[in-house]
């Protein structure tokens, strides 16, 4: 549904999406994950047309982005990062003028306008005007604005940055029913948590570049099974790798100001950890026993924190 | 193609849901031709008229015949005489009470009749720019027929010129009546009316005078047309800052069909900024009402070449803040060299040259035209094409620019 191959996208000498290779499936859930400026968005312009690519082939429903662009962008829906809805249309001529941008008309338009305000939540607000409306809503109206003429693959750049507990959950809701049509759906993220949620493939990105791609379990698998300790504070750099060695643990990030280990039985070997810790003298400001997840992953490829 | 009056249709409703632009489009140039028809006077404002102050120290047959020249009925629609002393004339142009001041010296007939050098002396307004020059020509035109009349009766003259410096009328009185009689027997073929006479059967605007707010009403209708063009000019940037730019980029409609439906939405927008303004211009001037749809028609067409104008402003600007502060700074020297503020009639002939070459002045002056009847419908729009072309020129060239602008 969405294939992207060798993708590259350059502003001068600043390389800002290198080689970009990866593709989405139908009735697919696809994350781009990393962290911001991780190049996400500048590759979901280039396959949403926005942005026309320094190298490499964008193919969306078939149809190539630069030589069939009409019939390309005609199967796609976008919810950009920024709102893009009109302040001075009610929320129900949004959807209808959206929806008639995409040849929709008539019984047909009125139709999915009704049915998309109301998988929105906005059905009772239809005839207000944004301006009135809370930033939950508004962006509640932005995605509605994207799928209001059912595309067959779905590109969200970062839906749920600033929305309120209540929306973001009507959003999940939304983007799971469009799965189960057999939407594709092309999510990008910088919050791990969503993206362990929804999305059935991953790539992870950073600077530009591609560094892992797979299935969720795929890639929690190369952090393996073993729980992840993570400190921060102020370590001795020799005496910790001592400690990490005598506990049997495996180094994945280690430096002066923070330390993470994969470790068996993370939360029984946990206090032997620190006591061992607190024996080089080092200072403890914060400690996480987790299990190996997304975040560690990306810890472990870059050394830095995906929220950074 | 439907999609772009679905848009252009949109637009409108965004202007109706916040109609602040739309507003000041149809009350500013309606607030300005209130106080202009203010300070003109009631019904229409009084038509164009020089008021002469004479001052005749000559008391003479010669100035006495200026004065009855100027005080005929078809001089007198244009210029109002009024004979008064050398102090009250002066007193009363410094006061602003008259078009100039024209003294005619003691000794003006006899050297006229002598043709010996004579200055006319003649004082004008600096304050008034129509008047005045038509008084300066119509006694040019005074003089040339002076000349003539020597020409012809030249030896009757120097009869008539004797007797006058003697103080005594001439002896010959019936021979000079006859010599003169006979003369204009003569050329009486070459200066009456000859048998064969054109008949101008052309309609006449009933009631329709030449006034100053008649001359000022197309430039207020092109002040509407103006803010029309503004506020719709930064629609480009409204809509980039929205991301409602993009969204239209990332559809599969063409960047062509977006500036076309701006394009209608300009017509729109001026059309509903202008109809009332002349509605009302209309009623006040006594014009007639037959003349309404194919003013209002003209308007729509062309006016939005201020539209196409300011959008390449827009689109040029590197935001949209430097974009409206260059745009205030084109739009308001076009609207006073374009005659939207004053009346090219009333301007120094070098910026009436100058209007003609501005996109407003292009749009009203043929509109003025049609208005006091200088011709049709038919004659108006034949200056429709060349207007279209460069409008349409200018806004091709806006819309290429801003492919890359409205990308993101």
């Amino acid at each position: 549904m969405i294939e992207v191959n060798k993708l590259r996208k350059s502003y001068g000498d600043f390389l800002a999406v290198k080689e970009a290779t990866f593709s989405a499936r139908p009735a697919t859930v696809f994350g781009l994950l990393g962290p911001n400026g991780a190049g996400k968005s500048t590759t979901i312009n280039c396959i949403s047309g926005l942005l026309k690519p320094t190298a490499g082939t964008v193919t969306v429903s078939g149809f190539n982005m630069a030589s069939d662009a009409v019939r390309a962008k005609a199967s796609l829906g976008i919810v950009p990062q920024e709102l893009a809805i009109y302040d001075d249309l009610s929320a129900s001529d949004n959807l209808s003028y959206w929806g008639a941008a995409y040849g929709l008309r008539g019984s047909k338009l009125k139709e999915r306008v009704t049915h998309v305000l109301d998988r929105i939540g906005l059905t009772d607000r239809a005839g207000d005007l944004p301006k009135t409306y809370s930033g939950g809503m508004k962006r509640r109206l932005n995605f509605g604005c994207g799928l209001v003429h059912e595309p067959k693959v779905l590109l969200l750049d970062e839906p749920t940055v600033g929305v309120d507990p209540q929306s973001r959950e009507r959003l999940f809701d939304l983007v799971g029913e469009e799965k189960a049509k057999g939407t594709c759906v092309l999510y990008t993220t910088h919050y791990m948590e969503e993206a362990e949620r929804f999305c059935d493939e991953l790539a992870i990105m950073d600077h530009g570049e591609i560094i892992a791609a797979g299935t969720i379990g795929e890639l929690r698998a190369q952090v393996g099974e073993k729980d992840i300790i993570q400190l921060s504070g102020t370590f001795d750099v020799a005496s910790m790798q001592k400690v990490i060695h005598q506990m049997n643990a495996d180094v994945l990030v280690l430096n002066d100001n923070s330390v993470m280990i994969a470790i068996t039985e993370g939360a029984a070997n946990l206090q032997t950890f620190l006591n061992g810790v607190g024996s080089t003298g080092a200072t403890i400001r914060d400690t996480r026993l987790s299990e190996p997840n997304l975040e560690s992953l990306f810890l472990k490829l870059t050394g830095k924190d995906l929220r950074a | 193609m439907r999609f772009v009056f679905v848009t252009a249709w949109t637009n409108l409703k965004r202007r109706f849901n916040d109609p602040g632009g739309l507003l000041s489009a149809i009350l500013v140039p309606s607030a300005v031709g209130f106080l202009l028809a203010s300070v003109m006077g009631g019904s229409g404002g009084p038509s164009i008229r020089a008021h002469l102050l004479v001052t005749d120290l000559d008391e003479s047959f010669v100035s006495q015949a200026i004065l009855t020249v100027l005080g005929t009925d078809q001089v007198a629609d244009m210029i109002a005489l009024e004979k008064v002393t050398l102090e009250e004339g002066a007193r009363r142009l410094n006061e602003d009470e008259g078009s100039a001041h024209l003294v005619i010296p003691q000794g003006f007939a006899v050297a006229w009749l002598e043709r010996e050098a004579v200055e006319l002396p003649l004082t004008v307004n600096p304050a008034q720019t129509v008047s005045p020059k038509l008084i300066r020509e119509m006694l040019d035109a005074m003089l040339d027929l002076g000349d003539y009349l020597h020409k012809v009766f030249k030896d009757e003259l120097n009869i008539i010129a004797k007797g006058v410096q003697s103080g005594q009328a001439p002896t010959a009185i019936p021979a000079l009546s006859s010599d003169i009689a006979a003369k204009v027997t003569a050329i009486s073929g070459l200066v009456f009316p000859p048998v064969i006479t054109v008949q101008d059967v052309t309609p006449k605007p009933q009631g329709l005078s030449i006034s100053m707010a008649l001359l000022m009403f197309p430039g207020i209708l092109l002040m509407a047309a103006f803010f029309s063009a503004n506020n719709q000019s930064s629609n480009f940037w409204i809509e980039k800052e929205k991301g409602t730019l993009a969204r239209w980029v990332a559809s599969p409609n063409t960047f062509f069909a977006f500036w076309t439906a701006q394009w209608f939405t300009a017509m729109a927008l001026t059309a509903i900024a202008a109809a009332p303004i002349m509605l009302a211009g209309f009623i006040y001037l006594g014009i007639s009402f037959e003349k309404y749809f194919a003013a209002l028609a003209w308007l729509t067409l062309t006016g939005p070449i201020l539209f196409a104008l300011l959008t390449l402003v827009q689109v040029l600007a590197p935001s949209r803040k430097v974009g409206s502060m260059i745009a205030m700074l084109i739009m308001f020297p076009l609207l006073m060299a374009g005659g939207s503020f004053f009346p090219v009639e009333t301007m120094p002939e070098f910026i009436g040259a100058i209007a003609n070459y501005t996109p407003n002045g292009r749009v009203l002056e043929p509109m003025k035209s049609y208005f006091i009847g200088e011709y049709g419908a038919s004659g108006l729009f034949e200056h429709a094409g060349s207007i279209l072309v460069v409008a349409v020129s200018l806004l091709f060239v806006a819309g290429r620019l801003s492919f890359r602008k409205a990308l993101v």
